[in-house]
């Protein structure tokens, strides 16, 4: 009976043998590479820091000239415009200025990064079923693992700082732009490709001109659906010593100050609404341009 | 409504017990206590919770905590009943009201021995810059070039404490009354414990220099051997910490150079944990004092075997019967050990 009631456990020591030994094998990998994968990144870091002292450095209001003229580049539309730059006046007033750019700096380069590194995968991916098969499960694992188990080894090889971060928000932002880049191209129309094959276009021109322009509404929602999910990962990013938005939300986690949680973490949502509205507006104007209905 | 609810449930309650016959303790209700989330605040909570149970017939439950939230809990809502270690320098005024208000009492005023907060470096420090070996702070803090910060090599980079914990802000303004900004330092931010504890293991794995804040008793000072740094100045007075070093920087216009505050450690009570708690349990916790060498051994392995607080709790009872015997009653430690 009491193997019945009692689900059969591997015995105490051989577990902890277990959890010891993967422990060791990863801090020795850490050890012995660990340097290695830091200067892998320094260009990255260098990067990072350049844009974040460039956007400190530049006074105010040429920053909401230039948010604005994006906003109008990408959606055409005064009122998304007035809004974006009455958003950052209000996010300044209330001396969150600072921690608003940091926390820009890092979404822009993390969103760069997602597209540089996710287009080709997804392109990937849509060539070739294998790829697609052992692809989805690795995807579904970045999007459903707790990031703070993944924020242990990283932790361990990296240290703590903007580059560790960077890494553990792009773990959790990139999958959407690879689906939906290899969805994009797979839904291009058989007969358009078709036609391009019979006018003798190579692999990588059918790729260039007919698969990756019809693709780009769907890459598009794609690259929406990453930058929002790189802002909700500020938080945690400022586990590991990102600076941004996400360190006063920790401190007012930790005690209970509600004023100073709410004005942060209602930041962060300006500045998700402000760049879902854009790049979902910009592409909506590409569909329109194309003359593709939804 | 209150009333009727408290009733029902000590009715409940009552019933539980008499159906649990033999151990149960008349002058024991239950109890709820705070495991806090680092390793030492976890094995005293669940040893508490072994003790409790097996020797005084209690019924403890463990919610998670940490130093500010448990501590606003407490002194707003009485729950939970007991914080086995709250550091008292966090909450010096509030507790000390709480006190005198009679809502909390301070069972006992040194759980630990041997124990502090301040400022250490590493041993791989003192192997790279031999000179460093018995330098004041206010020395080290001269030479911001000894420990280049990862992001902008020219500064000196000092690991301060996690966002959110009170040291944060201790550390913060002494950042400001040290004048290390202009001395060429930035104030690290590690984020969270994770972090805090990265940066340590990290530089003391690659043998680079390390400066910044910690703590003792913990399996980091013990493991890594961390050098406590003496501030080289004195304390400068309980006015200057309490009402300055301690508060957000707003607050804050004119921090003084000081060393850290002795570090105090109680466990602290509601005052209903006298009452459900009854005389005994209350007796246990006031004795209740872990020499630091057995604590910093306890922390050891419980980091190389990645064991759970209340694994330790086993591991401890075990071990350190001499320890935790002298804690309790003949009769009850007669009870612990059969329900080990």
């Amino acid at each position: 009976m009491d193997f019945l009631t009692k689900f059969p456990v591997m015995d105490r020591k051989s577990l902890m043998e277990l959890r010891k030994g993967i422990d060791q094998t990863f801090r020795e990998f850490s050890r012995a590479y660990g340097d290695g994968i830091e200067a892998f990144f320094d260009p990255l870091l260098f990067f990072l820091i350049k844009l974040e002292k460039l956007l400190l450095a530049t006074p105010w209001p040429i920053i909401l000239l230039v948010l604005g003229g994006l906003a109008w580049l990408g959606s055409r539309s005064w009122k998304l415009v007035v809004g974006s730059v009455i958003a950052f006046m209000l996010i300044g007033y209330f001396g969150m200025w600072k921690d608003c750019m940091a926390t820009v700096a890092i979404i822009t380069v993390c969103t760069i990064m997602c597209i540089a590194v996710g287009i080709p995968i997804g392109v990937l991916m849509a060539r070739s079923n294998r790829v697609e098969r052992s692809m989805l499960p690795v995807l579904d694992m970045m999007q459903t693992i707790p990031s703070f188990v993944y924020l242990i080894p990283i932790l361990m090889l990296l240290g703590i700082g903007k580059i560790p971060g960077l890494i553990a928000v792009c773990i959790y932002a990139i999958p959407p732009v690879i689906r939906l880049t290899n969805l994009g191209i797979r839904e291009v129309d058989k007969e358009t490709i078709e036609a391009s094959e019979a006018f003798g276009a190579t692999k990588l021109q059918k790729l260039r001109t007919v698969q990756i322009p019809l693709a780009l509404p769907t890459v598009f929602a794609g690259v929406n659906q990453t930058i929002m999910m790189a802002l909700a990962m500020v938080v945690i990013a400022s586990m590991i010593g990102v600076k941004g938005l996400g360190v006063p939300i920790l401190r007012a986690i930790s005690n209970q100050y509600l004023a100073l949680g709410l004005f942060n973490g209602l930041a962060i949502v300006a500045l998700a609404i402000i760049f879902d509205r854009i790049t979902q507006e910009y592409g909506r104007r590409i569909q329109k341009h194309r003359g593709i209905k939804k | 409504m209150k009333k009727i609810r408290n009733i029902i449930f000590s009715t409940l309650v009552l019933i539980g017990f008499t159906s649990f016959s033999g151990v149960a303790n008349a002058g024991c209700g239950k109890l709820v206590i705070a495991e806090q989330n680092w390793a030492s605040a976890e094995l005293m909570a669940n040893v508490d919770k072994i003790i409790l149970e097996k020797g005084y017939g209690c019924e403890v439950e463990l919610i998670p905590g940490a130093t500010m939230p448990t501590f606003t809990s407490m002194d707003e809502k009485g729950e939970p009943d007991m914080n086995p270690e709250q550091w008292a320098n966090a909450v010096y005024t509030p507790l000390k009201k709480a006190v005198s208000e009679k809502r909390l009492i301070i069972a006992n005023k040194a759980p630990i021995t041997g124990l502090g907060e301040g400022w250490w470096i590493t041993p791989g420090t003192v192997e790279k810059i031999p000179e460093i070996k018995g330098m004041t702070a206010m020395e080290i803090l001269e030479h911001p070039e000894w420990f280049p910060s990862k992001e902008d090599p020219s500064k000196g980079a000092f690991v301060g404490c996690p966002a959110g914990w009170g040291c944060q802000l201790a550390n913060a303004n002494l950042f400001r009354a040290f004048e290390m900004e202009k001395k060429g330092w930035v104030l690290i931010d590690p984020g969270s414990a994770a972090g805090l504890d990265g940066t340590i293991s990290k530089a003391a794995d690659s043998g680079s220099p390390w400066f910044g804040y910690y703590w003792n008793p913990t399996s980091m000072v013990g493991k890594y051997g961390l050098i406590p740094v003496d501030f080289g100045v004195k304390f400068h007075s309980r006015d200057n910490w309490d009402n300055c070093i301690t508060k957000a920087e707003q607050d804050c216009a004119d921090p003084k150079p000081t060393a850290w505050t002795k570090s105090e450690v109680n466990s602290i009570v509601t005052a209903n944990f006298a009452k459900t708690g009854g005389k005994d349990a209350l007796n246990y916790v006031k004795k209740r004092t872990y020499p630091g060498d057995v604590m910093n051994g306890m922390l050891v392995y419980m980091a190389e075997n990645q064991a759970k607080g209340s694994d330790a709790a086993i591991e401890f009872l075990s071990k350190h019967e001499n320890v935790w015997g002298k804690w309790v009653s003949g009769a009850a430690k007669k009870k612990i050990k059969a329900g080990l």
